[in-house]
């Protein structure tokens, strides 16, 4: 049930573990740099909190592998919170009260994450959020950072890549009714109108939901001439399918959040054709891209990343970036989340936070097709 | 208001039905104030039917049931009890886990006034807050109903006040239905219904409670009562209505009614049910 | 005008998926008066076996759907023998929450075994499709409508003429004389859970692949929509719960049609209270009938409850008064500041559940009022965090009772439904309503607690004013106990019939304990709110709800102490035993069956 706690001891991050298993490496006398992590492993958001894992897995032994920070390991203690606000509070104090954390990650959920806020406010202890998109958490004081991409910044590019680039001017929304989805939804939409676009219907649906025949009679009402999904995989690929049963023979496109081979997994030949406006690409050039997929296909048996592995890829080396400058102090390291800059980063290039929003701004822009069951670089060609 | 000499209660072709069953068809019954009036008759004729119809737990299909000359058909067994009708029931109910003491005080709920004002709309908002403040008024009347309670429970000797804070389940059978009995006695009632009391009791038991329903009519209670134990109908009850399918076959001084052919028949009809049945309890 | 067909043509379709869970449940609680909260653990068990059927094993459809029935049956069969039949002369909540039990265990198995990541379920059939109306129609809609209507045929068939179904109609009719007349009652439940959940498990794979998705969330939802159109179609009625599935596919998708896609479940519930409320035994039971004997009095376990000398009680609560001048750490003090809230969730509980006997499945709501009014009050209105909190508890009091009042004339296992219906309606009005609650966006920025202009933001202050809370709540709550409607709320519990006989009315005292008892919850709620500073329509889920009734049966219903004891329990313990990390839902739902086993009455026991 729900407000049970656990937590997790990953691989590595114990140090009694780290001291049997590493006492013959370089690692031998320092005690690892020890980070919390508050997210969801059990509940109906597991999978996000295994996905995070696998991110920050690839990121350690990456930063392992390079000598650690100035020869001290890096290593996270994950507490299980299935995103649940009174179990994440409980973890902010454990994280608070535990000289040996120096900075938190997650949590996943809006209501979990920032029901913490207060607690490493107060308690001076930087609360990094990777995937809190909700425009009022890092309001919640200047412990509070993210690098999790604006949905100010993501939607306009997702607008201009359905309006400008696909050409379409009848738009049907559908998005998740949570913070997130209604947050993005109203970003897109300002922008598909700036972008000279009519948008014919939104629809908002809860996350359990999995039929969508009804809600798509709704759209086909409306006769748009493209479906935007600001969804996660798993209802993208719903959507996608049940709208391709139905005979909706409309352009989609899709916000990055649906950017995982589960998406092909799930959607099938439905999801042919849809377009995603993403923040990378596997045959992207970029460097840290290469490196990131190269990785996580080599340590996870040919595994695909997706955009949840990616963002708490970035976010530990982000936070490897800030104990380089900031040591190992809480405040020092909140004092250099303001002072890092250009770090390689897989969604955004390179990022550098802004000290008024504490966010990072400029996320990369990649636009997607799904070609033959693989997401491909969009050609330019009309589907 | 009702003559002096008028019935207190009185039932007029009083009719419910289940489905293609008929379970009371037609009944007419007066029961004089201060009279006792038994009804008896085989397994399923409709007696218990008969007595939820009147405390309101049953609504008719037809007929009508006056107090003390108003008509009170189909009222909530809530205001019939305000009224002072009280029951026991055949298959026993009372409060397994509430204390004897608890399950007799529910019984004298009714009487409750300092602690339950009579105020519309925000009645029962005060008497939420009285029960939490229990001003001098509302202590004093519980202790009151507590003394009563217990000068109630007397009335069983030493069956039933040791046991005054255990709670009912773990009472004996006839324990059980004296805490009933008792529980409607602490109504104050002026009408009692009393459904088949010394079920399940033995022939000590039985004279016990023979003469406890005797000194409640001495006391000039009025009572309606179903029973199978023949010799006590006799003994009590200054009339007896015989039922059988729903309607009413026989009535009369219980001499008259135990020779009549039809009532015979009836319990020979089915078996002697009733009139056996209670042979072999006894 | 043709949307209108296809709204209709949907509808019927996913009616049609809600039936394969509904007439399982509806089965087995024709025979056992018991809705089985694991049939939906067994839709997923049956969607993971179909699974493994197809990618690993790669099986022909027909192989594949007697392989998931086979499996699902033994699954049901275990279920049945050591699950259920140990508990039958026990109370009628014990088989409830086994059954509550027994879907923890069976959800965390899968979940432990195949990963929470979703699976695609490929579709074995031809993809061909037909069109109709505006939409099209496939070969799996035939075949789902097929064993839905076929197994309802069948079931009729074989209760009407066969044997075991005679046996079988004869046991739901009258337990104790079918066993009298030499029917093997164990025999009809086995032969009775099996077909449920062979029935169950070939739905979870069907629906499965309809989908082309598995995951281990689906079990919640499957068991909820099938609840929700068995009790609509009547209880136990088999072919009634086609028709209620149907209809509840029909009222969701004219919802759509009418209000948008967010108000589908509103309807889905709405429909859940108003047949409830109109017809308390769905819409084809028959008119009127005798009154039925109470579920109460077997309900409530009779039980010595323990009695803690006031000594004990008093050293307690002075020892965890002075707990934040000793050593401990800050971390402590919170898990013990969400055991309090909890504790004060579970007073409120334990008063409508316990005391009064309205087992509610929505008590989550009663959070959500209390929270939202006080964190709207004290930001827009700059309302005193102090009086906010207490304007929230009258909030929910009032509101809560009001919302609840329908479920005051249904009995047992229906009020259970009916208000957890209700706590889901009022979690997606508050995610509707956004011009007040601000949708899903929720609400940020609440101030933090405060009494008399002084804020409270160390975490041994709010450890604090939580505890002191909690036990002024507790102690009137016993004063409350101890008076007049004390024994009146517990006398209800027992045998309204006869309560009733006596003069109590029921909506009365149902109110009157739901408006203190919505009290309390809305105190905790408004504290909540204060303490996280945001909130939204998830903080307050009906796991929360189903938490709070896991601590009120642990600590013994209506048991004051008890329902404290049971919070610090549920939320301290695991903390204690952090070391059975992935096993904890696991472990948790073995405990929850063996207290269920053990003691009933729960640790200090029913009052």
């Amino acid at each position: 049930m729900s407000n049970i706690n656990r937590r997790t001891l990953v691989q590595g991050s114990l140090a009694m573990m780290a001291g049997a298993a590493f006492s013959r490496s370089a690692f031998a006398d320092a005690e690892p740099i020890l980070l919390g992590v508050s997210g969801p492993l059990t509940g109906p958001n597991a999978q996000y909190g295994t996905q995070w894992k696998q991110g920050f897995d690839l990121a350690l032994d990456e930063i392992t592998a390079a000598g650690g920070i100035d020869g001290r390991k890096l290593a996270y203690q994950f507490e299980d919170s299935q995103s649940d606000p009174r179990q994440s509070v409980a973890i902010a104090q454990k994280f608070v009260s535990d000289p040996k954390i120096v900075l938190e990650l997650g949590d996943f959920s809006s209501p979990a994450s920032m029901a913490a806020s207060p607690i490493y406010q107060r308690g001076g202890l930087v609360q990094f959020g990777f995937t809190n998109s909700h425009p009022d958490f890092t309001k919640g004081g200047d412990f509070m950072w993210s690098t999790s991409v604006s949905q100010a910044d993501e939607q306009p590019l997702l607008a201009r890549y359905a309006v400008k680039s696909l050409g379409l001017k009848k738009l049907a929304v559908l998005h998740l009714n949570t913070d997130w989805g209604r947050t993005s939804r109203d970003y897109f939409n300002n922008a598909a109108k700036e972008y000279g676009a009519e948008i014919v219907v939104t629809e908002g649906y809860i996350a359990e939901e999995r039929d969508f025949r009804s809600t798509l009679v709704r759209v086909r009402d409306a006769n748009p001439d493209g479906l935007v999904l600001i969804s996660y995989y798993s209802d993208g690929a719903l959507i996608a399918r049940q709208a391709r049963q139905v005979g909706l023979k409309q352009v989609i496109c899709a916000a990055s959040s649906v950017y995982s081979p589960k998406f092909l997994e799930l959607g099938g030949e439905a999801v042919e054709d849809v377009h995603v406006g993403t923040r990378y690409f596997p045959e992207d050039p970029r460097p840290e891209v290469q490196k990131f997929i190269a990785g996580f296909k080599k340590k996870y048996n040919g595994l695909e990343p997706d955009a949840f592995n990616a963002y708490s890829y970035d976010a530990m080396n982000m936070a490897a970036a800030v104990i380089r400058i900031g040591g190992t102090d809480r405040r020092a390291i909140r004092d250099a989340f303001a002072k890092v800059k250009d770090v390689p980063s897989v969604i955004f290039g390179t990022a550098t936070f802004d000290v008024a929003t504490r966010r990072v701004k400029g996320a990369m822009n990649a636009e997607l097709v799904v070609r033959k069951g693989q997401f491909a670089l969009w050609d330019g060609k009309p589907t | 208001m009702a003559e002096a000499n008028a019935p207190l209660l009185s039932l007029r072709g009083l009719t419910r039905r289940f489905g293609g069953l008929t379970a009371v068809d037609g009944i007419d019954l007066d029961l004089a104030k201060g009279g006792l009036v038994s009804i008896i008759g085989p397994n399923g004729a409709g007696k218990t039917t008969l007595f939820n119809l009147v405390t309101g737990l049953d609504r008719p299909d037809a007929g009508e049931v006056r107090f003390e000359g108003q008509d009170i058909t189909g009222l909530s067994p809530e205001r019939l009890a305000a009224q002072g009708i009280a029951r026991t029931f055949q298959l026993g109910r009372v409060f397994g886990n509430l204390s004897v003491m608890d399950n007799v005080l529910i019984g004298a709920h009714t009487r409750l006034r300092a602690v339950k004002p009579a105020v519309p709309v925000i009645g029962p908002l005060l008497e939420l807050g009285l029960a939490l403040l229990r001003p001098a008024s509302v202590k004093a009347e519980e202790e009151r109903l507590r003394d009563d309670v217990k000068a109630i429970v007397a009335r069983f000797g030493e069956r039933l006040l040791p046991r005054i804070d255990q709670p009912a389940y773990s009472l004996s059978y006839a324990n059980r239905r004296r805490v009933e009995i008792a529980r409607a006695l602490a109504l104050k009632p002026r009408l009692l219904l009393l459904d088949e009391p010394t079920a399940g009791m033995n022939p000590s038991e039985t004279a016990e409670m023979q003469a406890l329903v005797a000194e409640l009519k001495t006391e000039g209670l009025t009572i309606l009562l179903i029973e199978h134990k023949l010799e006590m109908v006799m003994q009590l009850s200054d009339r007896v209505i015989v039922m059988d399918e729903g309607k009413k076959i026989a009535e009369g001084p219980g001499e008259q009614v135990r020779t009549d052919p039809k009532v015979i028949e009836a319990y020979l009809g089915h078996g002697l049910s009733g009139a056996a049945e209670q042979e072999n309890a006894a | 005008m043709s949307s209108w067909l296809d709204y209709t043509i949907n509808g019927l379709i996913v009616g049609n998926v809600y039936a394969l869970v509904a007439v399982g449940l509806a089965l087995i609680f024709g025979v056992s008066r018991l809705i089985n909260f694991a049939q939906g653990s067994i839709y997923l068990v049956g969607a993971y076996i179909g699974w493994v059927a197809v990618v690993q094993l790669h099986t022909p459809l027909p192989l594949t759907i007697i392989l998931v029935a086979v499996v699902a049956a033994l699954v049901g069969l275990i279920i049945e023998r050591f699950g259920l039949r140990p508990l039958q002369n026990s109370v009628r909540i014990a088989p409830l929450l086994a059954t509550i039990g027994i879907s923890f265990v069976l959800d965390q198995l899968v979940m432990l075994t195949f990963s929470p990541n979703p699976r695609a379920l490929p579709s074995q059939l031809p993809d061909v499709r037909f069109q109709v109306g505006g939409g099209t129609i496939g070969p799996l809609d035939l075949l789902i409508a097929g064993v839905g209507i076929t197994s309802a045929l069948l079931l009729f068939v074989f209760l009407r003429y066969s044997k075991l179904g005679w046996a079988v109609r004869a046991a739901s009719q009258d337990r104790d004389a079918a066993m009298q007349m030499g029917v093997d009652v164990n025999r009809v439940n086995q032969a009775v859970f099996g077909i449920a959940a062979a029935l169950g498990g070939v739905s979870g794979m069907l629906v499965g692949m309809y989908y082309n998705q598995i995951d281990t969330a689906m079990s919640l939802q499957a068991t909820l929509k099938g609840v929700v159109a068995e009790v609509v179609g009547g209880a136990g009625n088999v072919p009634g719960a086609v028709v209620g599935s149907l209809l509840l596919g029909l009222v969701e998708s004219y919802g759509v049609a009418v209000f948008g896609t967010s108000y589908r479940n509103l309807f889905a519930f709405l429909l859940l209270v108003v047949v409830l409320v109109l017809r308390p035994n769905g819409l084809f039971a028959s008119a009127r009938q005798a009154p039925p004997e109470p579920l109460t009095g077997t309900f409530i376990a009779p039980s010595r409850p323990l009695r803690i000398p006031c000594w004990a009680l008093s050293a307690a609560v002075a020892v965890f008064a002075i707990l934040p001048l000793l050593p401990v750490s800050f971390y402590v003090l919170q898990t013990l500041i969400n055991a309090w809230l909890l504790g004060m969730l579970a007073l409120s509980l334990t008063l409508v559940a316990g005391t009064i006997g309205q087992v509610s499945l929505g008590h989550a709501a009663l959070l959500a009022i209390g929270a939202y009014t006080s964190a709207l009050l004290s930001l827009t209105l700059n309302l005193p965090v102090g009086l906010a909190i207490i304007a929230g508890g009258l909030m929910s009091a009032a509101l809560g009772t009001i919302l609840i009042s329908p479920s005051f004339r249904l009995r047992g296992h229906y009020v259970s439904i009916a208000t957890l219906a209700i706590g889901e309606i009022v979690s997606l009005v508050i995610l509707n309503w956004e011009s007040v609650t601000r949708g899903p966006i929720g609400i940020s920025g609440i101030p933090p607690l405060s009494l008399f202009g002084y804020d409270l933001i160390s975490p041994a202050s709010i450890y604090w004013f939580a505890f002191a809370v909690m036990v002024v709540l507790a102690l009137l709550q016993a004063r409350l106990l101890s008076s007049h409607l004390g024994r009146s709320f517990r006398a209800i519990r027992d045998d309204d019939i006869a309560a009733r006989a006596y003069g109590l009315s029921l909506n009365r005292y149902k109110s009157l304990a739901f408006i203190f008892g919505g009290f309390a919850a809305g105190v905790s709620g408004g504290i909540a709110a204060h303490l996280y500073s945001y909130i939204n329509h998830e903080t307050f889920n009906t796991q929360q709800s189903i938490l709070a009734l896991t601590v009120v049966i642990l600590g013994g219903l209506g048991n004051v102490v008890g329902a404290i004891v049971g919070a610090v329990a549920l939320v301290g313990l695991p903390e204690v035993f952090r070391i059975a990390a992935e096993y904890r839902i696991l472990i948790y739902g073995i405990v929850l069956l063996l207290l269920v086993r053990f003691r009933p009455q729960g640790l200090l026991g029913t009052i």
